[in-house]
């Protein structure tokens, strides 16, 4: 299903300097235009395996059209996407990514069950026990047959998680997964998530709200389809000298907003 | 191309369907209770009484023999009246356009056993309505001059007092209905199934899965392909078959179909209404595209469906149309799946018929080209 032989396009990438290990998660002078609008304004990631990414921004920062270039779903104006090393899009390479859409993206007629198992045989997923147990995390595997349009709203976003795990993605985009679940499930999810971390895998979660944000191992602050400020909670507070992450956040965004776009990425290579 | 995922699109289109009952009757049920009222409406014209007057203008004693051989045959069949004090032209004219005739029977001034040239005159305002009465007057018109010349069948001319004698019955329509309903009903499900899916946010999930666009096409068309199957097996069940109910205490006696006479293979009608159906399919996915909401797949209608009855060759011969609109019938698919249609079911043509083939040849580029623009339509910037 997925294709290891893909090389990198060494070519783009020649100016960066190399990471370490390889990245799961790469983005090299990320540009995606939609008209005048720059959704996503030269992006650069590197983002090591087996670690929690969130992403933090208002609305219209980017968030969502990032994931889509990662994902493949939208191809770049300029720049490299590459997931797993190999650069996106790349067909093959899905079988490894699970993405959870912001909207449910689930068909309302068809049961729980026949959702997830549809999305499972398109990932080519068929170990019954891992979907059941995708199922189990969400709690609906007591829900097997009812119609997902008799679910209410958080049980369908929960459907909508179920059914971008099932087939234990490598690298997992998560749009705003929290909306509308309720906060004792939430808090499971966030456990369920460190433990696939743990496991190996990369997620990228984006939210707009800074009360999950400590949960993830580090944070990409977003705005204007730029990366404001990149680093782990702690840091990041450190920086701004603050102990609240919202507070934080309206730092680096007056920070961005009084320099030259040209000094954003010397803000961040600062220690 | 991935015929797991191609099965679990289909089986997920299946599903979809179990859980939506007026869908599926809307399938099943509407074309059934449309064709019915059609065929109730055609059969019910041909019930009243024809009335109908024979005129010899030949006024030589062969022409007069035939023509009294003709009365005494006419009298005998249900629901025909001879009215017998009209002997000349310009008076049956006249009381077919007062309406008080249905039909003239003219033997023509140079009428003899030799030319055996009989005209069958009719108003032409209702071609389909005069034509049912048609058969059993030749029949009889047939009989009397045969049992007077012996041997050689007559000619017969039919001609109208106003339009043309191309007369439409249940059964030239009937291929027509068949196909049109394929086409209409499967573009208007598969349309708004597609919408819902670019609306849903179900696209978005699909294409990030490894799924290609030619195996949501694939799936798309066999899960459709699959309930067009069935729609069209039971429509041409119904319109060929036909099953007598004997009254039943209050329940008056009635037929179930329409036993329309096909002389040609059902299985080829019915490929072609199949392939027909797949270019729907495809055509539903693409227009999905320019349509926000369901509300705007039905306003395709009239800009899709309804041209292609009118010029499809539904009404009128594609040859009768003004030049300028032939050129346009010539590109609508179900202008071939309607001559395909009639070739097979009314002239009985098989696939050793190169109209036939053509016809199906011509619906396969078609459905091959709506594919293409499907595929096209289904965004993902992956090869």
């Amino acid at each position: 299903m997925s294709s290891p032989g893909t090389p990198p396009a060494a070519a783009v990438s020649s100016g960066e300097p190399t990471p370490p290990a390889s990245p799961a998660v790469e983005a090299v002078a990320l540009h995606k235009d939609f008209g005048p609008i720059h959704a996503v304004d030269g992006i650069d990631l590197s983002l090591p395996a087996g670690r929690i990414y969130g992403m933090l921004g208002p609305n219209g920062s980017g968030k969502t059209t990032l994931i889509r270039l990662l994902t493949g779903l939208a191809s770049p104006s300029s720049g490299t996407a590459r997931v797993l090393g190999v650069d996106m899009p790349s067909r093959a390479n899905l079988a490894r990514i699970g993405y959870m859409t912001q909207a449910d993206g689930i068909y309302p007629e068809l049961s729980v069950w026949e959702n997830l198992s549809f999305f499972a045989a398109l990932y080519g997923q068929r170990d019954r026990a891992e979907m059941i147990r995708a199922l189990e995390l969400v709690e609906l595997d007591g829900r097997l047959g009812t119609p997902a349009v008799d679910l209410s709203g958080g049980m369908r976003r929960r459907l909508s998680m179920a059914c971008a795990l099932a087939h234990r993605p490598t690298v997992l985009f998560l749009d705003e997964p929290t909306v509308g679940v309720d906060p004792a499930l939430r808090v499971q999810f966030w456990d369920h998530f460190h433990r696939l971390a743990a496991d190996g895998a990369t997620l990228m979660v984006s939210s707009h709200v800074m009360d999950e944000a400590d949960r993830c191992d580090e944070l990409l602050f977003m705005r204007d389809g730029r990366i404001l400020a990149q680093g782990t909670p702690a840091t990041l507070r450190a920086r701004a000298g603050t102990d609240n992450l919202e507070t934080a956040f309206l730092h680096f965004a007056a920070l961005s907003a009084s320099t030259p776009a040209t000094a954003g990425s010397a803000e961040e290579a600062a220690p | 191309m991935n015929a797991l995922r191609v099965r679990a699109v289909v089986r997920r289109i299946v599903a979809q369907f179990r859980r939506d009952p007026r869908t599926l009757a809307l399938l099943f049920v509407a074309p059934l209770g449309i064709i019915a009222l059609l065929g109730w409406v055609l059969s019910s014209s041909g019930a009243s009484t024809a009335r109908v007057a024979i005129v010899n203008e030949s006024g030589n004693p062969a022409g007069a023999v035939v023509v009294t051989k003709l009365t005494d045959a006419l009298k005998n069949l249900p629901k025909i009246v001879v009215d017998a004090d009209v002997h000349d032209a310009a008076t049956a004219r006249q009381m077919l356009i007062d309406k008080q005739l249905d039909l003239v029977i003219s033997l023509p001034k140079d009428f003899s056993l030799q030319s055996r040239k009989i005209e069958l005159k009719t108003l032409g305002l209702n071609p389909t309505g005069e034509a049912t009465v048609i058969p059993s007057i030749q029949q009889a018109l047939v009989g009397a001059v045969v049992s007077e010349g012996g041997g050689a069948l007559p000619t017969i001319e039919r001609s109208t007092v106003y339009g043309s004698p191309d007369a439409t019955t249940l059964d030239t329509l009937a291929p027509v209905v068949v196909g049109f309903f394929v086409y209409f009903f499967v573009f208007i499900l598969t349309g708004i199934s597609f919408l819902r899916e670019r609306i849903g946010g179900t696209l978005e999930r699909l294409l990030a899965t490894p799924v290609s666009r030619a195996e949501i096409v694939l799936g798309y068309s066999l899960g459709f392909g699959f309930f067009a199957t069935l729609q069209i097996a039971l429509v041409l069940a119904f319109v060929l078959g036909r099953l007598e109910i004997p009254a039943l205490g209050p329940v008056p006696a009635f037929a179930i179909g329409l036993g329309v006479r096909t002389v040609g293979n059902p299985l080829i009608a019915y490929l072609l209404v199949l392939v027909l159906g797949l270019g729907a399919v495809s055509l539903g996915i693409f227009l999905s595209t320019f349509a926000r909401t369901e509300f705007q797949i039905l306003q395709f209608i009239p800009i899709v469906i309804v041209p292609q009855g009118l010029l499809g060759g539904f009404f009128w011969p594609i040859d009768q149309l003004p030049s300028l609109l032939q050129p346009v019938a010539r590109i609508l698919p179900v202008t071939y799946a309607i001559d395909g249609l009639r070739q097979v079911m009314i002239a009985g043509a098989d696939l050793a018929s190169g109209q036939v083939l053509f016809d199906l040849a011509v619906l396969t580029g078609i459905a091959a080209i709506f594919v293409g623009l499907a595929a096209g339509t289904i965004r993902r910037e992956v090869a």
